[in-house]
């Protein structure tokens, strides 16, 4: 299993400074969820596949298909059934199958975005962004060695498991609790194993100055650039003209 | 709520943190391909995990729990619900230890009727939080409806927690305190509460998970007067978040 | 050496009468331990495990007791700064320390970003980290990895990487806790050199090391035990001395040894030890020729006749009617890596066999299609005839066990019996027949007397021999085991051999995948080698070790000894059978 979805090539949308992509991320997700309409929601998903294309990032989108694709269907459906009921009267199904549609774009462009920002965007860029905008540096430093740790617990789990299917742990048979039960013979080894490094970890930190109290600095990093300002700008234009139309009732299918 | 920011300035605590974050997230991940619901919930039988830390590592696998689900989310898509996860996930972690170490002065392995008992409430309480916050949150942002997710997360989170986490606890807790890596050991322990703050705080928390969960399933239902359900989200915000602040101020007081 | 002492370019490492005493659990770890290191100095230390190394290391860089409750006492200098009692934090890097495990101390997602992390939390101008990540990194030979993801490097690579981020906060005195024992041959090769580079200058290098042919290079040798210093000296002459090395349960040097057992001092570099034993007029003439051992055969292309009386009755066995049988098998993973390639092979009842071969090269994957954890992709797998694909793993595991190369990975019961009992509860063993399983499993490893502990609070030798007796309890036929000395001292490592001995002299066929030559040669007698997903030789030890450019190009070396009876035109293999060749007693 590819773990990370960070794409290691150049590209325009790689080269962005990562408090501009954060930025940028956050407008994307609120003109998405300010919109509810299939048109106006489909124009801004459009939107997003061209910047993905253009970062050379479609190949994430289709390794995500799995998920990418019955979330479309799903939602489409749940929607349709669960559309909002109102005082006045039967629901037009003609209208919920809209607002389904609707909410499954809104769900897509979110994912893809999502996914898009991930394929560009390292972790140690995303937790120096969230420390720009006032994480502080310990929470960032955690979200990066959890993500640094996730594959070597992976792998670990992964032998575990076949470790105990050797000694006749079987997943696949029995009610659900007793199959549950049984992840306890994998969870354990693991939990253990990260037990014991646990300790060199947090010596091992504090051999490196993690507690040394210094003003922190780290490798020269470029500042903002006039492009980085430009994709700012064109996320606060869609946000802005979303808002537009949304004040004034233009594409709306359901008050809120 | 200090200890939940005192923590951070123990290297321990940090590295626990990213222990629980990240074995929460590893243990998510390879099931992530058993959808319950696409792209929102899978069966995850890693959802004992912030059960399990909770009692270990207190205020380290409340943020292990959050950071996790989030890092779980980076590889099943990241958005806006990522949000409500984290405090959903936050809620589930914050409730058990709290709730117990108010309730009971024992070990967190149940072994009797009375403990099972409080066990079951303990975790039932967290794990109804983490429902309402993330099945209110994916509704307003038109993933899921409330009525579909949140129930969900919570059967799932039951299951899994009370059938597997009183399995791990019994061979982990010792261990656990043997290395002296339990958040009393590593944190050093508090100061006793007082017997009213301490029924106070369970007396919100309990409340406000009801009021969160229970209602926000009635409001979903369309089971409200009228005034209230000016639009769906509306009327649902009314009364989980109400519920959910209730819950989050009685857990802190404890 | 000692005349660096007076040097002046940087501040003298002083150790005086350090006692050390851990609150929880209870446990005197130092008693009463002094030591001088200057700077420019590589001081080795070692000892068994519990002999205080590790301990002693943490209190110099001040980690104990600030962050791990003990009482110590003594005084650790460097220079005019106290280091003992002193905040881990507050030592500005001058005092670090590289940990066995490669993976507690890597912290980042890109190489250059780790390197950067130390130099960072240290406030170092921006600039100057740079300058110091390019510097460093090219002094342990990473300098084309800058971009790499560190979970992508190899072992050997993320070791020198930790070195690396150790390096660029410009310590006075860098500690190394056993660095190589996780790594393969080839790693450990790229990381001693590694060492060589960063050796010198100002730096006092402090390394606790388990393998004594490394630690010939050092300048001097601490050896401990119990928490005292028992010996300390050049370490090329402390070397020499195998009753002290047995009694600290250090594996002594092969050459030492062989030189203690001849009456005389060896060098302790092969070429140093063939021609001083040709001075001694060694071989004589009817030691060399005939040999001690069989001739050797002629070179094997796949299941060959070997030259022990022993191992020859189990090739019969073998072709006769082989356990296992592997034919044509390969595997390839997605974008076309043959991680094997058309490998056949048969293994009979009772052979004691080495897998061998560098990391990569296919040796797990091998190993886990002969137990049905990887099912054959082309060609085939027979258990007793029968095809690996159309049996339950229930069957394979009763015939083939497999032990995974870490002990933790397999243990999670409350108790060693529940432990040892789970396999084969399983597999619908209950009642009596279960208890006396157990029993009989416990027996077998020396485990009756702690049936009823935490596993988890055993030895790591008692956890390895437990991890053989789970899969041992389902009573199979093969036993392949993953590397199961890693991380063991001395003793221990003897006990789990000897344990394997036992075994596969009650009829067990043993396959033990290793790096450790010394294992190989003194008990196996067939070898498989494997190199790029090829079974490139299956035959006879001796065969192989004959073949010196098949070893070499599999980056396998034999233990000094074997070399240097080669060298002489004696066939044997361990120190033992070369002493007697050359006409030692016993």
């Amino acid at each position: 299993m590819a773990l990370s979805l960070y794409l290691d090539h150049p590209s325009w949308l790689h080269r962005r400074h990562p408090v501009a992509k954060v930025l940028a991320l956050g407008w994307l997700f609120v003109a998405a969820f300010l919109l509810d309409h299939p048109a106006p929601l489909g124009l801004l998903l459009v939107l997003v596949l061209a910047a993905t294309a253009s970062a050379r990032a479609l190949s994430v989108l289709h390794q995500m298909r799995w998920l990418l694709l019955p979330v479309f269907v799903f939602t489409t459906i749940i929607w349709t059934v669960f559309y909002p009921a109102t005082a006045d009267g039967p629901v037009d199904r003609w209208v919920a199958f809209r607002y389904g549609l609707g909410m499954a774009l809104r769900l897509e462009t979110f994912l893809a975005t999502g996914f898009v920002f991930l394929a560009t965007t390292t972790i140690e860029e995303f937790a120096f962004a969230l420390s720009r905008l006032g994480v502080p540096y310990r929470a960032g430093f955690v979200l990066t060695l959890a993500f640094r740790l996730v594959p070597v617990f992976l792998d670990a789990a992964l032998t575990v498991r076949d470790a105990q299917r050797c000694r006749g742990l079987d997943f696949t048979t029995g009610n659900v609790a007793t199959r549950i039960a049984r992840y306890a013979p994998v969870i354990v080894p693991v939990f253990i194993g990260g037990l014991r490094r646990a300790d060199q970890m947090a010596f091992a930190l504090e051999v490196r100055g993690f507690s040394a109290g210094r003003p922190r600095t780290s490798l020269p990093r470029p500042g903002m650039d006039g492009s980085d300002l430009l994709l700012l700008g064109v996320g606060g234009a869609i946000t802005a003209v979303v808002v537009a139309l949304r004040v004034a009732g233009i594409g709306r299918l359901v008050a809120q | 709520m200090h200890e939940l920011t005192r923590m951070w300035r123990n290297t321990r605590m940090v590295v626990l943190t990213a222990m629980c974050a990240s074995f929460y997230a590893a243990v998510l991940i390879p099931f992530m391909v058993v959808p319950i619901i696409p792209g929102v919930t899978h069966f995850r039988p890693a959802n004992a995990l912030p059960v399990v830390c909770s009692f270990l590592f207190g205020p380290a696998a409340v943020w292990g729990a959050a950071i996790g689900n989030l890092i779980g989310d980076f590889f099943a898509g990241l958005g806006p619900g990522d949000l409500f996860g984290f405090v959903g996930n936050f809620l589930y972690a914050l409730a058990p230890y709290r709730l117990w170490r108010a309730c009971a002065t024992g070990d967190p392995v149940p072994k009797t009727a009375g403990a099972w008992a409080l066990f079951v409430v303990v975790v039932a309480t967290g794990a109804g939080l983490c429902a309402a916050t993330v099945g209110f949150g994916l509704q307003v942002l038109g993933f899921v409806p409330f009525a579909v997710l949140a129930n969900v997360v919570l059967v799932n989170n039951c299951v899994t927690a009370l059938v597997l986490a009183p399995l791990l606890l019994a061979v982990l807790y010792p261990r656990v305190r043997r290395v002296r890596l339990l958040y009393d050991d590593v944190i050093g322990p508090r100061p006793a509460l007082s017997r009213a703050r301490r029924a106070l705080g369970v007396g919100l928390a309990l409340a406000g998970a009801l009021v969160a969960f229970g209602g926000g399933n009635l409001a979903a239902a369309g089971a409200l007067p009228p005034s209230l359900a000016a639009s769906p989200n509306l009327g649902l915000a009314a009364i989980v978040l109400p519920g959910l602040t209730l819950a989050a101020v009685g857990l802190v007081l404890l | 050496m000692s005349a660096a002492a007076g040097r002046a370019d940087g501040p003298p490492l002083v150790v005086r009468d350090l006692t050390c005493r851990y609150a929880d659990p209870p446990a005197q770890a130092l008693a009463g331990v002094s030591l001088d290191a200057a700077p420019g100095e590589l001081v080795a230390i070692m000892g068994a495990s519990g002999a205080g190394k590790s301990t002693l290391l943490r209190c110099i860089n001040a980690l104990v007791p600030s962050l791990a409750p003990a009482a110590c006492d003594g005084e650790i200098r460097l220079g005019a700064q106290a280091l003992l009692g002193a905040e881990v934090g507050r030592l500005g890097g001058r005092v670090a320390m590289v940990f066995q495990d490669f993976e507690a101390q890597l912290f980042s997602t890109n190489v250059r970003l780790e390197v950067a992390f130390g130099p960072g939390q240290l406030g170092v101008a921006p600039d100057e980290i740079a300058a110091r990540v390019e510097r460093t990194l090219a002094l342990v030979d990473l300098a084309d990895f800058g971009g790499r993801d560190p979970s992508t490097l190899s072992g050997g690579q993320k070791q020198r990487l930790a070195i690396a981020s150790i390096l660029a906060m410009e310590p006075e005195v860098l500690l190394l806790d056993e660095p190589a024992t996780d790594l393969d041959p080839i790693g450990r090769r790229e990381l001693y050199a590694a060492l060589e580079g960063v050796r010198g200058g100002r730096l006092v290098l402090l390394a606790v090391e388990h393998d004594v042919d490394p630690v010939v290079r050092a300048d001097r040798l601490i050896l401990m035990q119990e928490g005292r210093v028992v010996a300390t000296g050049p370490a090329a002459a402390l070397v020499q001395d195998v009753e002290l090395f047995l009694a600290c349960g250090v594996r002594p040097h092969d050459l030492a040894v062989l030189g203690r057992r001849l009456g005389c001092v060896l060098p302790l570099d092969v070429e140093g030890a063939v021609a001083a034993l040709r001075a001694r007029g060694l071989p004589a003439a009817a030691a060399a020729c005939p040999p001690v051992e069989a001739p050797p055969a002629p070179p094997a292309s796949g299941g060959a006749a070997t030259p022990a009386a022993g191992a020859a009755v189990a090739g019969r066995a073998r072709r006769a009617s082989p356990i296992l049988e592997v034919r044509g098998l390969t595997r390839v993973y997605e974008g076309g890596t043959r991680a094997l390639d058309d490998v056949g092979l048969a293994l009979g009842a009772g052979e004691f066999v080495a897998l061998i071969g560098q990391n990569g090269s296919g040796k797990t994957t091998l190993a886990k299609h002969l137990n049905g954890l990887l099912q054959a992709q082309t060609g085939e797998v027979r258990l007793a005839g029968a095809d690996l694909r159309t049996l339950p793993l229930e069957r394979i595991a009763r015939e083939v066990g497999y032990v995974f190369q870490n002990p933790d990975h397999q243990l999670f019961a409350a108790t060693v019996a529940d432990e040892v009992a789970f396999g084969p509860r399983n597999f619908g063993l209950a009642g009596d027949a279960l208890a006396a399983r157990v029993d009989e499993t416990l027996a077998a490893v020396g485990l009756t007397a702690e049936r009823n502990e935490d596993p988890f609070l055993l030895r790591k030798g008692e956890r390895q021999r437990l991890a053989v007796a789970t899969v041992l309890a389902m009573a199979p036929r093969v036993l392949i085991l993953d590397e199961p000395t890693t991380g063991l001292d001395y003793p221990q490592v003897r006990a789990m051999l000897e344990l394997l001995a036992r075994l596969r002299a009650a009829g067990t066929t043993i396959v033990v995948i290793t790096h450790s030559p010394w294992v190989v040669v003194e008990y196996a007698e067939r070898a498989l080698l494997m190199r790029g997903g090829r079974l490139v030789f299956d035959g006879a030890l001796d065969d192989l070790l004959a073949d010196e450019p098949l070893l070499r190009s599999a980056a396998f070396e034999a233990p000094p000894a074997a070399r240097v009876a080669r060298a002489l035109g004696i066939s044997a293999r361990t120190v033992d059978a070369l002493a007697r060749a050359l006409g030692a007693g016993d």
